[in-house]
Formats: C-alpha cells, sequence, structure tokens
C-alpha cells in the first residue's frame, strides 16, 4: 500500500516533470504524511531507480537535469527556506577547480547527493584550492569532491590532501570524478577515491559511514 | 551506382563511381592511386592499366599516340583517359605507392563575388607556385596554385597524424606539456604529414613542387602552437583563451627543404586571434565575406570546437563552443565520417517509412555520418519515435533504436542521443548567446554560413527541426565547405587579403561563452529536440 501512495511523486520525478511531482508532494503533505517519509519512501527509491538506469545508460544528461529541476522543487516545498533542514548524512563540499569552468557533471553530483540525504556545498566552478579546502574545513566536511572536464587541473588536484594535512584535516576524503579524471587512478591523483558516476561516488560516501 | 574492381600488386578494391569521370580521377578519391609525370594529360603514358572486362570510352589520339596496337589490342589504356562507362574491372600495372591522401571530392564553393584581386608575385622562376594550407586537428589539407594564374593545380587531405597523441586539443596539449621530447614529435609529425602530401603531388602529378615558393598556413590555435612549438603550454590556462597566444608566423628557414618546396621559400603561418580562435577562423571570414555587408549574418564554423561569429552590420563577435565530436559522428556507436557507406540523408517515405540514401549506395550501409544523424533524429521525433528530451519512447526498445539492416550492427543508443544533445545545444547554445549580446533575433539574420565537413552535407530542415540552427528561412542558409582552406587560397593569392584578414583581427571581439551569467541556462533550454525559437520555454 505504501508504495502506491508513493508512485505518482516517484513516477514524476522520474519522468522530470516538475509540475506534477510537486503536486503529488502536495497531496502528499495534505493526506497529512511527515516530510521525513516522502523523503525516505519517495524520494529515496527514485533515486535508486534513478541509480539503476543510469548504470544501464537509459538516461541522458537532458532527462537527469530535469529530474533534477524536479527534485529541488519538491525537497524546496517540504523545506522552505527558513525551516531546519533534513538531517544530514553529512557534509560535503563539491568544487570544479581553477581554470575548469565545466560544472554539469558537478550539478548531477549534487542532485544526486542531495537527494539522498547530503548536506552538499557548491564552491562553484573556477575554484581555488584553498577556497575550497577552506570551505570543506570551516564546513567540517567529511568529503571534498572534485569534478574535472579537463586533465589540466591534475596538478591542483594532487595539491589537496596535502592542503587538508595543513588545515589539520587529514580524515577528509578526497574524491575525484569527470571525464577528464575517470580514467586516472587514486595514486595518479594522490586521491581517496576516483568515481566513475556520480552514483558510483554515492556508494563510496556511504560506505564511509 | 556502377562498379569498379581495381587490382594492384596484391589488393583488390572494390569502388563506386559516376560516369563522366576518367578512372584516375576516381582512382584519386581512393587510397589505390595510378603513377603520373603529366598531371593526367595523357602526355607521359605513365598510368598504364589493363581493362580485364567492362567497357568505357574509344581510346582517345593521346593514348593512340602512347600505346602500341598490340598493347591496346590486349586491353591496356591509360587511367587519365579512359571513361568506363559500366561495372569494369581493372588491374593497375604501374600503380602509385598507396596514399594517405586524397583529392578533395570537391570544389571549395562560394560565390564569384568573394574573389579578391591577385597579388604581383616575384618572377622568380618559370613557374611560380604556392600552398595554401588547412592544419585541423583531425584532417589537413593543402592546395597547390600557379601564383601567375590563379589556377588551383592539385589537392589533398589526409589525417592529421597528430591524433596518436589523442583525438581532442586538449588531450594533446597535456601530452605536449608532458615532456619536451613529445611537443617536438608532434611538430615533426606535422611537417611529415605536410611534406608527404606535397610528395604524394609531386610524384602523382608530375609537378615540380620545389617550385613552390609560397606556403600559407592556416589553423586552429592549438595546431599552430603544437607545430611552431611555441605556446602550447599557455593553452592548458583558460585565463589565456581570450589573449593573444604569441605564435611566430615565420618559421625556421629549414622548414622549404624539409617540406619538400623551395628551400628559400616565404612560408608563413597566419597568427591565431586568440587562445580559443584560431587563423581558421579568420581565414573562414575572410573568405566568406561576412563583415563586407551592412546586414546582420552569422557564419557557423562546426568540428569538435565549433567556431562562431556574428557580424551584426557594425561588430564581429567571436567565440567558440565545445560541443563534443558528435558531428563528425566520433563517438557515435554505428557513426563514420562522410565516406562511401555513410547514410548521409534520411528521409521520410510515407507515413512511417524511413527512407536512406548512402554514399556510392552501398547495401547494407557502414554507418551513419554527422548529417545522417541529424536527420535520422529529426525524422524519429517528428514520428514520436524519440521524445523531445531525448528519450526513446517504445516501451520495448528503451535503449536503442535499430536501422532497417538487422545484424549489421547499425543502431543508434541513448549514449548517442545524449552526445548529440550536447554537441548540438553548445553549438545552439553558443548561437543564441551572440544573438542576445547583439540584441539581434535569428529571423534579423540575413545569411548564415555553415562551414566544415558536416556544414557541406547538413540538411538544414533537420538541423532546424532539432534546434540546431536558427529557425529561418531556408534561402538564408549557404553549405560552404571548407572555408578555411578558401580563406587562406585568398592570403596566398590576394595583395588585399592579408589587409582584410588584419580588418576582421582588430575589429572582432571575443566572448568567452563560459563568462556569460545565464549560458547554463541556455544550454539546458537547447538540450531538448525542438526548434530553436521555442527552445527558451522551459518545460
Amino acid at each position: 500500500m505504501e508504495a502506491s501512495v508513493m508512485e505518482p511523486l516517484v513516477s514524476a520525478l522520474l519522468m522530470g516533470e516538475r509540475a506534477e511531482a510537486l503536486a503529488a508532494a502536495r497531496q502528499l503533505l495534505a493526506a497529512d504524511i511527515s516530510r521525513e517519509r516522502i523523503i525516505t519512501e519517495g524520494i529515496e527509491p527514485a533515486m535508486t531507480s534513478l541509480d539503476e538506469k543510469c548504470t544501464i545508460e537509459q538516461f541522458n544528461l537532458l532527462e537527469i537535469m530535469l529530474v533534477g529541476r524536479a527534485l529541488n522543487a519538491v525537497v524546496d516545498l517540504l523545506y522552505p527556506e527558513g525551516t531546519s533542514p533534513p538531517a544530514t548524512r553529512g557534509t560535503v563540499a563539491v568544487a570544479s577547480l581553477k581554470g575548469d569552468i565545466h560544472d554539469i557533471g558537478k550539478k548531477i553530483v549534487i542532485i544526486v547527493l542531495k537527494a539522498n540525504g547530503y548536506h552538499v556545498i557548491d564552491c562553484g566552478k573556477d575554484c581555488p584550492v584553498d577556497r575550497l579546502v577552506n570551505t570543506a574545513a570551516g564546513e567540517g566536511a567529511m568529503a571534498v569532491l572534485v569534478s574535472g572536464l579537463i586533465t589540466s587541473v591534475i596538478p591542483q588536484i594532487r595539491q589537496l590532501k596535502d592542503a587538508l594535512r595543513e588545515k589539520g584535516c587529514s580524515h577528509v576524503k578526497v574524491m575525484a570524478g569527470g571525464a577528464a579524471l575517470k580514467q586516472a587512478t587514486t595514486d595518479d591523483l594522490q586521491v581517496d577515491y576516483v568515481a566513475q558516476t556520480a552514483f558510483d561516488g554515492l556508494h563510496f560516501l556511504r560506505a564511509l559511514s | 551506382m556502377p562498379l569498379i574492381t581495381a587490382h594492384a600488386n596484391s589488393t583488390v578494391l572494390p569502388i563506386h563511381f559516376q560516369t563522366g569521370q576518367t578512372l584516375r580521377a576516381i582512382l584519386d578519391t581512393t587510397t589505390m592511386r595510378v603513377r603520373s609525370g603529366c598531371r593526367g594529360t595523357g602526355a607521359c603514358g605513365l598510368c598504364c592499366i589493363r581493362l580485364v572486362a567492362g567497357s568505357g570510352n574509344a581510346p582517345t589520339p593521346n593514348e593512340r599516340l602512347q600505346l602500341s596496337p598490340e598493347k591496346l589490342t590486349a586491353g591496356v589504356r591509360l587511367a587519365c583517359q579512359f571513361q568506363p562507362s559500366g561495372d569494369v574491372t581493372v588491374e593497375l600495372l604501374n600503380p602509385a605507392p598507396p596514399s594517405d591522401w586524397k583529392s578533395l571530392g570537391q570544389e571549395i564553393l562560394r560565390p564569384a563575388s568573394c574573389l579578391l584581386p591577385s597579388r604581383s608575385f616575384p618572377l622568380t622562376t618559370a613557374t611560380s607556385m604556392g600552398i595554401a594550407v588547412d592544419l585541423g586537428t583531425t584532417n589537413i589539407c593543402l592546395a597547390l596554385y600557379n601564383l601567375l594564374t590563379g589556377q588551383r593545380l592539385s589537392e589533398r587531405s589526409g589525417i592529421n597524424p597528430q591524433s596518436l597523441f589523442g583525438s581532442d586539443v586538449m588531450t594533446r596539449l597535456v601530452a605536449a606539456a608532458e615532456s619536451a621530447e613529445i611537443a617536438g614529435k608532434m611538430s615533426d609529425m606535422v611537417l611529415v604529414a605536410l611534406a608527404e602530401a606535397i610528395q604524394d603531388i609531386s610524384s602523382r602529378e608530375g609537378i615540380d613542387t620545389s617550385q613552390a615558393i609560397y606556403l600559407t598556413l592556416v589553423g586552429n590555435t592549438a595546431m599552430l602552437a603544437l607545430l611552431t612549438g611555441k605556446g602550447h603550454e599557455l593553452l592548458l590556462r583558460p585565463e589565456m583563451w581570450e589573449q593573444a597566444i604569441p605564435c611566430p608566423t615565420v618559421p625556421p628557414s629549414h622548414w622549404g627543404a624539409r617540406l619538400g618546396i623551395h628551400a628559400m621559400a616565404n612560408i608563413e603561418v597566419i597568427a591565431p586571434l586568440a587562445g580559443f580562435v584560431g587563423s581558421d577562423l579568420l581565414a573562414g571570414l575572410l573568405a566568406m565575406h561576412l563583415t563586407k555587408r551592412e546586414k546582420p549574418a552569422l557564419f557557423i564554423d562546426f568540428g569538435t570546437n565549433t567556431e562562431i561569429a556574428l557580424w551584426d552590420g557594425h561588430q564581429l563577435l567571436v567565440t567558440s563552443a565545445a560541443g563534443g565530436p558528435a558531428f563528425e559522428s566520433c563517438g557515435i556507436s554505428c557513426g563514420m565520417p562522410a565516406e562511401s557507406g555513410a547514410i548521409y540523408r534520411v528521409t521520410h517515405q510515407g507515413a512511417d517509412t524511413l527512407s536512406f540514401e548512402v554514399i556510392d549506395d552501398l547495401s547494407p550501409p557502414r554507418g551513419l555520418c554527422g548529417s545522417g544523424l541529424v536527420d535520422l533524429v529529426a525524422c524519429l521525433c517528428q514520428d514520436k519515435i524519440l521524445s523531445d528530451t531525448g528519450r526513446f519512447l517504445s516501451p520495448s526498445s528503451p535503449v536503442e533504436y535499430c536501422l532497417p539492416w538487422p545484424g549489421k550492427g547499425l543502431s543508434i543508443t541513448k549514449r548517442d542521443i545524449d552526445m548529440l544533445q550536447r554537441a548540438k545545444a553548445a553549438v545552439a547554445a553558443g548561437v543564441t548567446a551572440l544573438l542576445n549580446k547583439a540584441a539581434l533575433s535569428a529571423s534579423a539574420l540575413t545569411r548564415v554560413c555553415l562551414a566544415g565537413a558536416f556544414g557541406k552535407y547538413i540538411r538544414v530542415a533537420s538541423a532546424k527541426a532539432i534546434g540546431l540552427l536558427p529557425d529561418i528561412d531556408d534561402n538564408r542558409f549557404e553549405l560552404c565547405g571548407n572555408t578555411a582552406l578558401a580563406g587562406c587560397e585568398d592570403l596566398l593569392l590576394s595583395s588585399e587579403a592579408a589587409d582584410r584578414l588584419e580588418g576582421i583581427r582588430s575589429e572582432a571581439e571575443l566572448i568567452n561563452l563560459s563568462r556569460i551569467a545565464d549560458f547554463d541556462e541556455l544550454f539546458f533550454n537547447h538540450l531538448f529536440f525542438r526548434p530553436m525559437t521555442e527552445a527558451s520555454h522551459d518545460s
């Protein structure tokens, strides 16, 4: 029975239909279903399904971005600005480093992590190593994620672990992903993990906690 | 289309051809060639073949002069004189070494009004020749001219051998940054390739290329930097993409000898505009006279990096959009260049039936080239097989669409669709960003010049339907082919061209798309397969 209550929301999210997803979420709220349940029984199953379908290449960039928009709209509805955000699985700082002005991959990662209960701080694109490391230290992040579409950012990535250590944050994990980086090894990049996809990155984070 | 079965040494090559051409002209578009010392006038008698089966024109007077009656009876002909009239089998009696350099299939199309007055050259030798080169990331094209008459004597195109170090510019730049040795090797490779192409002209056309006293070269910034060995490390820094990159325009003096042209030849590398806009684009704008009239005009040179220029009648805005190689059909599962066996056109034949046109009518086709891909996607969207978000609507086949040749591996997948969406969104968003910057609507454009190989075969209606090109009248589009080589030809031959080029260079305003505030939003909106005018409406 539970599944069928959530079904319209899950399917609207997966279709990337923002208006329908919002309407479905409003109906659930009107039926006195808690925000937490909508997250755990609606949004998270939708993300699991997206994860499975992405693995078999059923989703393209546009569809994922549409899902992301629908998802953000629903999360904004459930937790309007000013209300306390849902409990998080942890904080992560995400950036494209100095010189890299591509951030589509990063956006997908943010969508996936947010939908799975992480508090994500987006340090933006063209971000200097210092700023990313300071943000991670200041916010008590569990991990730093860098997305790279061009290989020229590799030297900066190699500085991250040391820069974190200098801030007394040697426990903070560093994960890299993106077209230019995913062929590289963790040793090459001097990071803790190289994620093949946004979901691969999610699985790594989950295994940490 | 009739078929030639050509035997040379121990290899056999099937070649589909249009009648009305000489065998030599047909062979020159393939990798199997005949030797020649006279550029195919019938004067040297070197290009002997034997007609094993089939027929063609009667022996010409030149053949009767060169070949004995016994030879003629035995079926020996000259490839430059023999015109096959149907299916034939021929044996090349004097094959040239196989060459990777092919003749360009087609002349560059441009209006006569675009031709510039010629410059006067010092008469150093009886026939002064010059060479124009377009150094591209994937292809190298060059053409040889008689400088006195302006006549094009020969041309070649081939693959840039640097692709060994990566098919895209960024990978090559990173490789070059790794060691001076690799950087030097990459520069060498291009010089060797150019020398081979020039040698190919010399050996197959019988032209003494040491009489080439001028060589003018254009290319994208990265290719020029890798060739000259200067500034390529700067290109890895995005803050340099909008800056002028130092480029030695006069290369070392030993290049003439290395290239097999006159040892004292005047070699000129046309400097790029900036980090992401090369002299290939400048040459294209020059050849198309984009900035000549007062009416707004748009220029798009399709490639892995698509360069876009907008002339609004007063100012010239120039940008580059990195959309990936989908238009060249690289990375597409059944993608291939626009060569023999490629589906290049897909149209509706009746309500639900698609009709496929294949280069040289090969059956089954070998793959899909860029224009075929755009056509196919436009048809599938129209038939509601594909949604405007790029989703296959058939529940039975959600991840691919199979072309009607079962078992031949001909299908397009969800991933292919995604690549095309990204490529077309990058270009369309770039065009929209420039139009917005100039406060122009697409309907104000009086000319849209489409350059590059893809820009030669593209079906404008399909490109408009999926939102790759602005939705304006078909008659405003011009399919121009390799405009970079055309502009380079102007620079080689014309006294005015260099001045005009400097004019274009000084008035061009560079637009870095990544610095445009709403570019991400534009890109997102253009991912949809729908005409550009509607693309601004978010779903």
